[in-house]
């Protein structure tokens, strides 16, 4: 199995995008990621992480319709590739596995 | 409700374009979302904040780009920006050459020049308290003249601390240089010369003078010790420690004896004014002097340390008539100036500062920044002319993309490293040139780099860059691509304006520079030429020990006779203090119809026999000293003193000063004993058998026989001394250093903004040829001569140099008049230095200009109308 690996956070990156699905661009990837996992996200950060996963294959882009509040300026929207679908998987998969091996699966606390 | 501009611009810089349009975007989307939530205040800074993290991020990865931009941050076109301006530079090897020795030369001027003045502006400002420090400076009146000097009452001291609120601490002091010569110290077989300082006791609460051993205090317990320098005490006792305590002997008119060294201190630094090597206390100096106990002799200088936040102008009215309060025969007022600034502005006119040596600090300072401009002027001259050259170059980057500001951005990127070139060669040129500047100067500059230092020479490098390059790039980036590469671009009227203009000024600074050292030089030989009132030619002088005891006295007044006998010596006397420097001066003179309230300072110049004789001094009336005992009772005049004092059929009066009598037995015709800066003081001539100058008024043609034959007289009545004697004339050249030192400086600046100048003219002339070469080709297939077409080419340099002369010419005439005026005695402006100067540039231009001219002319009209 060759294939790139990838960092925590270009994995949330990645399924964000894939949750979207066809609606993923700067900002609304940004403010996703930060309501569903509460951390603060930075721009910049979000930007970076794409690139990267587009110069890995991951992801692919093209530009979309001007809108009035971007001051009429496009937006790059996102779409996973079947690379990164196939990534995203494997990912699952090893991790599925590595669940079903723990013995004694972590259960929430009841008490004290 | 916009998001913030200048961050915008910001991230526009940084960002490649393919992404510009994405991320702005997304931060304005975000900038709308977040007013909404937070306000627009708090939005701006969270745009700014994002903005900054792009900026950052873009930063750090722009080496491992592969997408090529067009940006000026990239290294690939800085790496295209370095290899373009090495090959322009290695290409035209000469343009090269003329640029970097022109601006290298102008740089380093201006780093020595910079070097210098930041020295002067130090000079006196090692003293902690530098900013309270403060002498007390005395204003004497006389008829149509104020007279402003720096010696004070002995006594001015400590009544100024005990009353005056105001001052927190005052000090007497004799400088070293108070003294005529140096004296003698000695340890056993080792006898050096050094200067002694005679400070009162609360000297070190006002100077800074570390003491290395001993206590500062020490030399104030008894009149006995005194305090070497740390350099005095190795060289007599190879070391500084285990010193005190030891007994050193002095030989200085006197205050001669035996001493026991109580201190060593640092050696004064090398920005003081008055060094001194050897410090004694005050208390020597009157007790040998007993006249310092009297309000009506000034010889010393006061110094105060005025309290924090005291006005000045209060206080200085408050001193004003101090004297006065003290004994009411004293007419001089006392006013106070900052210690440091004594030594750049140290001239008075009418009892006010006004100027000094700062003038000359000033005009160095100019001169500077005009070398620096010529310099840049020929680089800019040179390049906006070679840029036809790369006129193709600029139309293709404008056509696959580059942007106006990215060219202005290479090509002061170009000049900047020309300049930086240019700096490694000046900073050679710098060290070669320092000791020899150091030399004519008579200072001690050193490079030293430190912070200051290397911020200034980057700072001036980077700014002659950036003006070197403004115009020609500028220029060159705002050519019109299509006609470029089309080849119908025409130099503009503009264009040519600018550049005619820039010559101009080359030309006119060069004129004034001419000019200026013609008449400074002048000035100067006049001065040294000028008939003083008396004969200075093959006169030496030198010093013997000398004390008031009638032993001593005897021997010393047979070894002048002795002199007087050996074959070649015309005449001998002697004096006391120096003649062409200080000298006491004596108020509250009596004389027979003196009106009252009236007071007048003479200058007091003490004398041996046969003084006005040795030195050939003109009698206006009456006779010379008798020269014998009697003429203790006599006393000679200048001109000046008898007519300011109104003395009618002066010869036979009797005059009173002091507890003294005298009686006028001549009148000697004015002369200058002081510098030529003022007029002739009125001054009095007291005379004794014998004083501790000896002067030597020899033969012409044998002075060196003579010279050794009076050195064997002196070896054999002085023994252990050395004979060391001076020409009289040599010290009166030393009274015009400055102004000395200001011609060779001013020559050697004036000869290099020339030879810059030049360097630029036979570029531009060159590149003039080249560019006429097509029409030199058919002027000569049509029948032009050589003669013609150089004379052609001559004429346009020729036409710009007319302008500059008739611009020059008013502007040096007014200033250097300013400054002849500066000047009791100086000489006229003459037409016959404008037309010196005005031919010496004609020739100097025709010379350089023509030799391109007849180059071009000579050519072979065949060849260069063939190429196309």
């Amino acid at each position: 199995m060759k294939r790139s690996y990838l960092g925590e956070f270009e994995e949330i990156v990645l399924l964000t995008v894939a949750v979207m699905e066809g609606g993923a661009y700067g900002v609304a990837i940004t403010h996703e990621i930060s309501e569903q996992t509460g951390r603060s996200v930075r721009l910049n950060q979000v930007h970076a992480a794409l690139e990267r996963l587009e110069d890995k294959g991951m992801l692919k882009s093209e530009m979309g319709e001007p809108t009035a509040e971007r001051g009429g300026r496009r937006k790059r929207l996102f779409t996973v590739t079947a690379y990164g679908r196939r990534t995203l998987q494997e990912i699952q998969e090893v991790r599925v596995s590595f669940w079903a091996r723990l013995l004694n699966p972590f259960k929430p606390a009841t008490s004290l | 409700m916009n998001p913030p501009k200048l961050a915008d611009q910001l991230l526009k810089f940084f960002c490649s374009p393919h992404h510009l349009e994405e991320i702005q975007g997304d931060l304005q989307e975000e900038f709308a979302y977040q007013v909404k939530r937070i306000g627009e205040r708090r939005a701006r800074w969270r745009y700014w904040w994002d903005v900054l993290g792009f900026v950052l991020s873009f930063a750090s990865k722009r080496m491992s780009k592969e997408n090529s931009t067009t940006h000026r941050t990239n290294p690939i076109m800085f790496r295209n920006h370095f290899k373009i301006a090495w090959r322009n530079l290695t290409k035209d090897r000469q343009f090269t050459a003329l640029n970097l020795v022109g601006l290298s030369t102008g740089l380093a001027c201006t780093l020595l020049i910079y070097l210098w003045v930041k020295d002067e502006l130090r000079m006196d400002k090692y003293n902690e308290k530098d900013e309270q420090l403060f002498q007390v400076m005395a204003n004497h009146f006389h008829e149509d003249d104020v007279n402003t000097i720096n010696h004070t009452p002995g006594l001015l001291a400590d009544a100024l601390a005990a009353e005056m609120p105001e001052v927190e601490h005052a000090v007497t002091v004799v400088p070293a240089s108070w003294f005529s010569s140096k004296g003698i110290i000695s340890v056993g077989e080792t006898r050096l010369k050094a200067g002694g300082q005679f400070v009162g006791k609360d000297y070190f609460n006002v100077f800074t003078c570390p003491f290395l051993q001993g206590d500062k205090n020490s030399i104030f317990s008894d009149n006995n010790t005194v305090a070497l320098s740390e350099e005095l005490a190795i060289k007599l006792f190879g070391t500084t420690k285990d010193v005190l305590g030891k007994a050193v002997k002095w030989d200085h008119e006197e205050f001669s004896g035996t001493y026991r060294v109580g201190g060593v201190f640092a050696n004064s630094p090398a920005n003081s004014t008055e060094p001194f090597d050897i410090l004694f206390n005050f208390n020597v100096f009157v007790v040998k002097r007993p006249g310092m106990e009297s309000w009506g002799n000034s010889d010393p200088s006061t110094f105060l340390i005025v309290r924090k936040g005291t006005d000045l102008d209060r206080f200085n009215a408050k001193i004003r008539n101090y004297l006065q309060s003290k004994d009411k025969k004293q007419t001089a007022q006392l006013f106070t100036i900052q210690y440091s600034d004594k030594y750049l502005h140290g001239q008075f006119e009418n009892g006010k500062q006004a100027g000094g040596r700062i003038t000359y600090v000033k005009l160095f300072s100019i001169i500077a920044v005009f070398i620096l401009l010529i310099a840049c002027i020929n680089f800019m001259n040179l390049s906006t002319a070679k840029a036809s050259g790369r006129i193709k170059e600029v139309g293709i980057k404008k056509v696959v993309g580059a942007l106006r500001s990215s060219l202005v951005f290479q090509y002061l990127g170009e000049s900047l490293l020309m300049a930086f070139l240019s700096l490694v060669v000046a900073i050679f040129l710098l060290i070669l040139l320092l000791p020899q500047f150091n030399f004519i100067t008579g200072k001690n500059i050193r490079l030293e780099f430190d912070g200051t230092m290397l911020l200034s020479i980057v700072g001036i490098t980077v700014l002659t860059g950036l003006i070197a390059g403004s115009y020609p790039a500028l220029y060159l980036s705002g050519f019109n691509p299509t006609a470029v590469l089309k080849g119908k671009l025409k130099t503009s009227v503009g264009e040519l304006l600018v550049r005619k203009g820039l010559v101009v000024f080359q030309f006119t600074v060069s004129i004034l520079f001419i000019v200026s050292v013609l008449v400074v030089y002048r000035q100067i030989d006049y001065i040294q030429t000028k008939n003083l009132g008396y004969n200075r030619e093959n006169i030496i002088h030198f010093e013997i020990p000398l004390e008031m005891d009638s032993v001593k006295l005897k021997s010393a007044e047979g070894f002048l006779a002795e002199i007087k006998t050996i074959p070649g010596v015309v005449n001998a006397s002697s004096y006391y203090h120096n003649l062409t420097g200080d000298h006491g001066a004596i108020s509250g003179f009596q004389w027979p119809g003196k009106p009252r309230g009236k007071d007048i300072e003479f200058s007091n110049l003490e004398v041996g026999y046969n003084f006005i004789e040795t030195l050939g001094m003109e009698l206006k009336d009456g006779r010379g000293f008798s020269n014998n005992p009697g003429s203790y009772n006599e006393i000679i005049f200048n001109e000046a003193a008898i007519k300011s004092m109104g003395l009618k059929d002066p010869i036979g009066k009797i005059v009173k000063f002091w507890d003294r009598e005298r009686q006028i037995v001549g009148v000697v015709k004015n002369f200058n004993f002081e510098s030529l800066y003022e007029t002739v003081k009125p001054c009095f001539f007291q005379v004794y058998p014998v004083m501790p100058n000896i002067m030597v008024k020899m033969q012409g043609g044998t002075e060196q026989q003579t010279i050794a034959r009076i050195q064997k007289v002196f070896e054999a009545h002085h023994q252990g001394l050395v004979f060391d004697y001076q020409f009289l004339d040599e010290n009166y050249q030393t009274l015009y250093a400055a102004e000395r030192r200001i011609g060779v400086l001013s020559r050697y600046f004036a000869g290099l903004t020339i030879l810059i100048s030049c360097l630029g003219l036979f570029g531009l002339a060159a590149f003039t040829a080249q560019r006429r070469q097509k029409e030199i080709g058919i002027r000569k297939v049509v029948g032009a001569t050589v003669g013609n077409v150089a004379l052609m080419l001559s004429m346009d340099f020729l036409k710009l140099l007319l302008i500059a002369l008739v611009i020059a010419f008013p502007v040096i005439g007014w200033a250097l008049n300013q400054w002849l005026h500066n000047f009791a005695y100086h000489v006229d402006l003459e037409l016959g230095v404008f037309i010196i100067a005005g031919l010496s540039i004609i020739v100097i231009t025709l010379l350089t200009v023509g030799y391109q001219a007849v180059k071009a002319a000579l050519m072979n009209p065949v060849k260069s109308l063939r190429s196309e």
